[in-house]
C-alpha cells in the first residue's frame, strides 16, 4: 500500500456556515495504480489531488503515506515526504520562465543533496529520455505546450518519485500533443510509478486503471 | 544553489527593466544622498581630533547668570594663564590667544623689509608659545621651544611664507605690519598645514603676545589649558573657583561694584571645555567670533541621511511585495519541488543584496559625482576618502546589511505563499498587505511635506534676515579695507573722495555693523547717582563725524556729532537699547563713566549690528581714531566708475599696497550665509527625498493599475468613462497624501519653531507655508499617478479581458 486516506474531511467557513469541499473521503492507493480522478468543476477533484500531495491540509480525517501518519507531522517533516516520493505535473505547466528548460530540469535537484556532476549526469538522462536534448538552452516560452508539458513531466520525474499527481496535464494541449503526453504516462506506469490524475476527458480517463468520480466533495 | 540565485535574480532584473531601474535608481539615489551627508557629518566630527593629547586640552568658559538669563564667556584676562599654571599643579601648561581686531588681529597689511609692496593678509592672531605647545603645532622651520618667546616673533603657515619668500628660507627675515617700521616683526617659524588636521582656531599667522596689562577687569584671551593624565576635571572646575575668590572678585570690589552685582559675580564659576567639543558644542553667548559648526545641525542632518535612505528601503521592500504576483507561482513551484522556506528565504535574500550592491556602486559613483557641487554649498572641502582602509570595506558592509533589511520583509512574505493556492492561479495580488503599503506610502510623504514645509520656512526666515529692516543702509556701501596704511594722510583722502561726484558721503572706523569689524566691551555707570547699583555692559564704537550719516543711521533724539561743538570730543550717542537700560527719563546731557566721563548729546534708533541670531544690545558711539576701514556712501548706480575714480586715488596716496575693498551688503549677506548653505542643503535633500518619494509612488501606481487592470477594462467595457476610471485610480493616492500632509504639519512646525527659536529676529509660521509645501506635494503625487491612470484607461478592454 502507497497510500490511505480514511474520513477525510475539508471544509471552509462562508457566512456561518461550513462549506465542505471533501466530505468523508476514503481511499487507498496501491504502489502501480493509475488512478484518474473525474467529477463536473467544482466537485473537489483538485483539492483532493492537493490533499494527496500534502500541498493542501484537511481538516479532518486520517491520511497515511508509507506507514508515515501525515496528519501528525510537522510542515518541514511532510515537505520532506513529498519533496522525496512526489512529483507533480500541472495543467498550465508552471514552469519557471526566467529559466531555460536545463534549469528548469535541475532546479528540484537543487534542494536535494546532489553533487554538481551528480545533477548533471541526471538531468541530462532525463533530456536524452525525453528527446529534448536540443531544447535545453530555450526559455519555456519559447517552446509549444506540448514540449513545455513534457519538461513539467520531466522535471516531475527527475527526482524519481513513487507517486506521480497531475493535474489536467492535458487540459492545455491539442487533442494530438495530449495524447502523447498521455502515452508517456501509460509508459512511466508500466515501469512502475504509481499515477493520480484528474481530469474532464473520459478517454484520458481510460487510460487509468481505476476510476473515482467525485460530486460536491463526495466519492460517488 | 547560490549561482542559481544570482542568474534567477539577474534574468528578473532584465526582465522588467521599469520597476528594475526605479527600484534601484530610488535606492542609488537615497544611497548617494546619505553618503553625501555622512561625508559632511564626518568632516563636521573631524574638528580638533588629531591632538595626541586631546583628551587633556581644554578651553576654560566662565559661566554665570544675571537676571535667569546665562552669561558665558571665553574671554579672560593676561595674567590668568600664568596664575592658572603657577597655582594648580595638574594643569601642566596654560596658553592663550587674542583674536581680537581692537588689538591688531585679523587682517594686517603685511611687507617684507627691503620690499615695497603691501600685501594685505587676513588671518592675524596673537599667541604665545604655551599655547603654540599645547595645540601641537608643527614646524616646518624655526626652533620649536622658543619660537614665540621673543617680543617681535611672528609665525607664519607653510602658504603665507612661499608666498612673501618665494626664495624660501623665511626664519630670520623682518616684516612690518600696516608698515609700522617702529615694531618690526621676525619670522620665527613656518608651521606645515596638514588639511586633515583641522581646528576651529583658524589662522595664517602667529604674532607673540607682548602685552603686559596686569588688570583682572580687562579680558582678551581665549584661554587653554593642558592637564595632567586622570585629572578630575570637576574637581579642578572647582578649584578653580579660587581665581574667582583672590582675584577677580577683589578687583570688583575694588572698583565699587554696586550689591547687584556681586549677586551675579556669586554665580560665576569656571568650565572646562574639551577642545574636540568647540567647534560643534560652543554657545553663540559665549561671543569667541570663530566660525562654528553646530551640533544640532549634525544630528538633523544624520536624521534627514537617515531618512531619505529608509525612504529608499521602503521603497525596495514596496515594489518587492508590490510585483510578488509575478513570483508567486515561482515560490510554488519551488515549494512543491522541494524548497524549504528557509531556502526561499535565503533567495530573495540573495536577490536583494544583489540590488542592494548595484545600488551602491551607482550611488557612490552618483555622490562622487555631486560632491565638488555638494562641497561649494555647505563651504567645505570634502573628498572622498577612498584610500583610507575603512572606506571600502564599511561601503561593502552597508551595502550587505540594507540588502537584507530591504530584503527581510518581501523574502518572509513572498516565502509564505501557500503552493496550492498559487498555483491554482487565483491569486489574489499583494491585496493583503494594502494596509501595510498604504502605510509606508504615508510615511514616505510625511517624510517629504516634512523636508518640504522644513525648506520653505528655512528659505522664508533667510529672505526675511536678508531684507530685514536693519536700522542703517547697507545698499551702496563701499567698504575700502586697510587704510590704516594712510595714517596721516587719511583725512586728506577722505576729502578727495568726498570730491568725486558718484560719492556721498565718507566715514572713517573700524565698527561697523558686520561681522568681522572690531568690537569691543565696556561698562558704564551711570555719573552723579550714587543709589543705582549695577552698571551697563556696552560697545563703545570709536567713529567720525560723518559716520552716522554714511550708514544712515537715525537720531530718535537728541542730534548726532557735529564739529561746531568742540565738547563733542567727550560727548556719547547711545542706542535706545542702551538708553533704555541707563533707564534715564531724559538721557540728554546726562553723563555717564566708563573710566572716562562722557555727555549723552543723542539717542539713535537701534540697529542691528550683531548677527540677527542676536538681539539688539546697548551700543555707544563717541568721536575717535580707528583708521582701518573707509566707509563710502555711493550714489545710485554708479558704483562701478565709482570704483575705478576710488582706486586711482588710492593708487596715488598708497602705490605700495593694493586697494581692497568690499560691500556692506555683501558683508551683512556672509554675515548670514550659514543660514542661506542651510537652507541650500536642505533644499536639495528635500529634492532627494521626493525624488524617492515620487519613484515610489510611481511605481507603486503602475502596480496598482496593473493589479485592477481586469477591473478597469470590465468598468470600460460597461461605458464608463474616462474620467471616471481616472478619478477612481487617483482618489486612493490622493487620500494617501492628504494623511500625510496631516501627520507631517504639526511635527514640521514643531521641528522648524525649535529652529526658529535660535533667532532673535524671526518669522510667524503662518499657514500658508503649510498649504503651498501641501498643494506641491499632491501636484507631484498627481502627477506621478495620473501618468499611469491615463495610460490604464486608454488601453483596448478587450486586451486585458481575453487573457483570463
Amino acid at each position: 500500500m502507497l497510500l490511505q486516506l480514511n474520513n477525510i474531511f475539508k471544509w471552509v467557513q462562508q457566512g456561518g456556515q461550513r462549506v465542505f469541499l471533501l466530505k468523508d473521503i476514503n481511499l487507498t492507493v496501491e504502489e502501480g495504480e493509475f488512478i484518474s480522478i473525474m467529477g463536473p468543476s467544482g466537485s473537489g477533484k483538485s483539492t483532493l489531488l492537493n490533499v494527496i500531495g500534502m500541498l493542501d491540509d484537511f481538516d479532518e480525517g486520517q491520511y497515511e503515506f508509507l506507514s508515515e501518519s501525515v496528519h501528525q507531522l510537522k510542515e518541514k517533516h511532510r515537505a520532506n515526504l513529498y519533496k522525496q516520493y512526489i512529483g507533480f505535473v500541472f495543467q498550465a505547466y508552471h514552469l519557471i520562465d526566467e529559466l531555460t528548460v536545463y534549469e528548469n530540469l535541475e532546479m528540484p535537484l537543487l534542494y536535494k543533496k546532489h553533487s554538481s556532476s551528480e545533477r548533471k549526469a541526471m538531468v541530462a538522462d532525463m533530456l536524452d529520455r525525453f528527446n529534448i536534448v536540443g531544447k535545453k538552452d530555450l526559455f519555456p516560452t519559447q517552446l509549444s505546450g506540448g514540449q513545455q508539458q513534457l519538461v513539467g513531466v520531466a522535471r516531475a520525474l527527475i527526482g524519481k518519485p513513487k507517486l506521480i499527481l497531475a493535474d489536467e496535464p492535458t487540459g492545455n494541449l491539442n487533442s494530438a500533443q495530449g495524447e502523447e503526453i498521455m502515452d508517456l504516462f501509460k509508459q512511466l506506469n508500466k515501469e512502475g510509478v504509481t499515477i493520480v490524475q484528474v481530469t474532464h476527458s473520459e478517454k484520458n480517463a481510460a487510460y487509468g486503471g481505476r476510476v473515482i468520480n467525485l460530486l460536491d466533495g463526495r466519492m460517488v | 544553489m547560490i549561482k542559481n540565485y544570482l542568474r534567477i535574480a539577474w534574468r528578473n532584473i532584465k526582465k522588467d527593466k521599469l520597476f528594475t531601474a526605479i527600484k534601484i535608481g530610488g535606492f542609488a539615489v537615497g544611497i548617494a544622498a546619505c553618503l553625501l551627508i555622512a561625508l559632511y557629518i564626518m568632516n563636521e566630527l573631524s574638528y580638533d581630533r588629531h591632538y595626541t593629547n586631546k583628551d587633556r586640552i581644554f578651553r576654560v568658559v566662565l559661566q554665570g547668570s544675571m537676571d535667569g538669563e546665562v552669561l558665558k564667556s571665553v574671554h579672560f584676562q593676561q595674567l590668568f594663564a600664568e596664575t592658572l599654571e603657577s597655582t594648580y599643579p595638574e594643569i601642566q601648561k596654560a596658553g592663550k590667544i587674542n583674536t581680537s581686531e581692537l588689538f591688531g588681529a585679523g587682517r594686517r597689511a603685511l611687507r617684507v623689509k627691503g620690499e615695497v609692496e603691501s600685501n594685505l593678509e587676513e588671518g592675524f592672531v596673537f599667541a604665545d608659545q604655551e599655547v603654540f605647545e599645547i595645540l601641537e603645532l608643527d614646524l616646518k622651520e624655526g626652533n620649536p621651544n622658543e619660537v614665540l618667546k621673543n617680543p617681535g616673533s611672528l609665525v607664519m603657515t607653510e602658504a603665507r611664507a612661499a608666498k612673501h619668500f618665494p626664495n624660501g628660507n623665511a626664519i630670520g627675515k623682518t616684516v612690518y605690519l600696516d608698515d609700522d617700521t617702529n615694531r618690526p616683526y621676525t619670522v620665527t617659524g613656518v608651521v606645515k598645514v596638514d588639511p586633515l588636521k583641522k581646528s576651529h582656531l583658524d589662522f595664517d599667522y602667529l604674532m607673540v603676545i607682548e602685552d603686559k596689562n596686569s588688570d583682572w577687569l580687562t579680558t582678551n584671551y581665549f584661554t587653554y589649558i593642558l592637564v595632567d593624565e586622570n585629572t578630575d576635571i570637576a574637581g579642578l572646575e572647582a578649584k578653580m573657583k579660587g581665581i574667582l575668590k583672590d582675584y577677580y572678585i577683589p578687583a570688583q570690589v575694588e572698583r565699587g561694584m554696586g550689591e547687584g552685582f556681586m549677586e551675579v559675580l556669586k554665580t560665576l564659576e569656571y568650565k572646562l571645555q574639551p577642545i574636540s567639543d568647540i567647534h560643534l558644542k560652543s554657545d553663540i553667548k559665549m561671543h569667541d567670533g570663530l566660525k562654528h559648526g553646530d551640533i544640532r545641525f549634525v544630528w538633523l542632518f544624520a536624521a534627514i541621511a537617515g531618512f531619505v535612505l529608509l525612504l529608499a528601503v521602503i521603497n525596495f521592500i514596496n515594489l518587492s511585495t508590490a510585483k510578488s504576483a509575478n513570483r508567486a507561482k515561482e515560490v510554488g513551484l519551488r515549494k512543491t519541488v522541494g524548497a524549504y522556506k528557509s531556502s526561499l528565504v535565503n533567495q530573495f535574500l540573495t536577490e536583494s543584496v544583489v540590488f542592494s550592491f548595484i545600488s551602491f556602486v551607482i550611488g557612490v559613483l552618483l555622490a562622487w559625482l555631486l560632491l565638488p557641487t555638494f562641497g561649494s554649498m555647505a563651504a567645505k572641502s570634502i573628498t572622498m576618502p577612498w584610500a583610507e582602509w575603512w572606506f571600502l570595506p564599511t561601503l561593502l558592509l552597508a551595502a550587505l546589511i540594507v540588502g537584507i533589511f530591504a530584503g527581510l520583509y518581501p523574502a518572509m512574505y513572498l516565502s509564505a505563499f501557500k503552493p496550492a493556492n498559487v498555483l491554482k492561479g487565483n491569486l489574489s495580488i499583494g491585496s493583503k498587505s494594502g494596509s501595510l503599503r498604504s502605510g509606508l506610502v504615508v510615511f514616505q510623504f510625511t517624510t517629504s511635506v516634512i523636508l518640504i514645509i522644513g525648506t520653505l520656512i528655512i528659505y522664508k526666515q533667510m529672505n526675511f534676515i536678508l531684507d530685514k529692516k536693519l536700522g542703517y543702509d547697507r545698499e551702496q556701501v563701499l567698504v575700502v579695507q586697510g587704510a590704516n596704511v594712510l595714517s596721516q594722510n587719511a583725512q586728506s583722502f577722505k576729502e578727495r573722495l568726498l570730491a568725486l561726484a558718484e560719492v556721498k558721503n565718507v566715514a572713517i572706523s573700524d565698527y561697523l555693523p558686520v561681522e568681522g569689524t572690531k568690537r569691543n566691551g565696556n561698562s558704564f555707570k551711570k555719573v552723579g547717582e550714587g543709589t543705582q547699583d549695577g552698571t551697563v555692559p556696552a560697545q563703545i564704537w570709536r567713529v567720525d563725524y560723518d559716520y552716522i550719516n554714511t550708514l544712515g543711521l537715525q537720531v530718535a533724539n537728541g542730534r548726532a556729532f557735529s564739529e561746531e561743538f568742540a565738547s563733542d570730543s567727550s560727548a556719547i550717542v547711545i542706542n535706545q537699547a542702551m538708553a533704555k537700560q541707563l533707564a534715564y527719563e531724559n538721557p540728554i546731557g546726562k553723563q555717564i563713566n566708563n573710566g572716562q566721563a562722557w555727555t549723552i548729546i543723542g539717542v539713535l534708533d537701534d540697529f542691528h549690528f550683531r548677527n540677527l541670531k542676536e538681539d539688539i544690545a546697548p551700543l555707544s558711539l563717541v568721536i575717535g581714531n580707528s583708521p582701518s576701514i573707509i566707509s563710502v556712501k555711493l550714489s545710485a548706480a554708479s558704483s562701478r566708475s565709482a570704483i575705478d575714480n576710488i582706486e586711482q586715488i588710492w593708487q596715488e596716496y598708497v602705490p605700495q599696497q593694493t586697494f581692497e575693498y568690499t560691500f556692506l551688503d555683501q558683508e551683512f549677506a556672509e554675515m548670514h550665509d550659514d543660514v542661506q548653505r542651510m537652507g541650500q542643503i536642505f533644499n536639495s535633500f528635500a529634492l532627494f527625498a521626493i525624488l524617492v518619494a515620487c519613484l515610489g509612488l510611481f511605481a507603486l501606481s503602475a502596480f496598482l493599475v496593473e493589479q485592477r487592470k481586469k477591473e478597469i477594462s470590465i468598468r470600460l467595457v460597461l461605458g464608463a468613462p474616462f474620467k471616471s476610471i481616472y478619478r477612481l485610480l487617483t482618489m486612493d493616492y490622493m487620500k494617501l497624501i492628504m494623511v500625510s500632509i496631516v501627520i507631517a504639519t504639526p511635527i514640521a512646525w514643531y521641528m522648524m519653531n525649535r529652529w526658529l527659536e535660535d533667532f532673535a529676529y524671526r518669522i510667524e509660521i503662518s499657514w500658508q507655508v503649510f498649504f503651498w509645501a501641501g498643494i506641491l506635494a499632491l501636484l507631484v503625487a498627481l502627477a506621478t499617478v495620473s501618468y499611469q491612470a491615463i495610460k490604464s484607461a486608454l488601453v483596448n478592454p478587450a486586451n486585458s479581458l481575453r487573457s483570463e
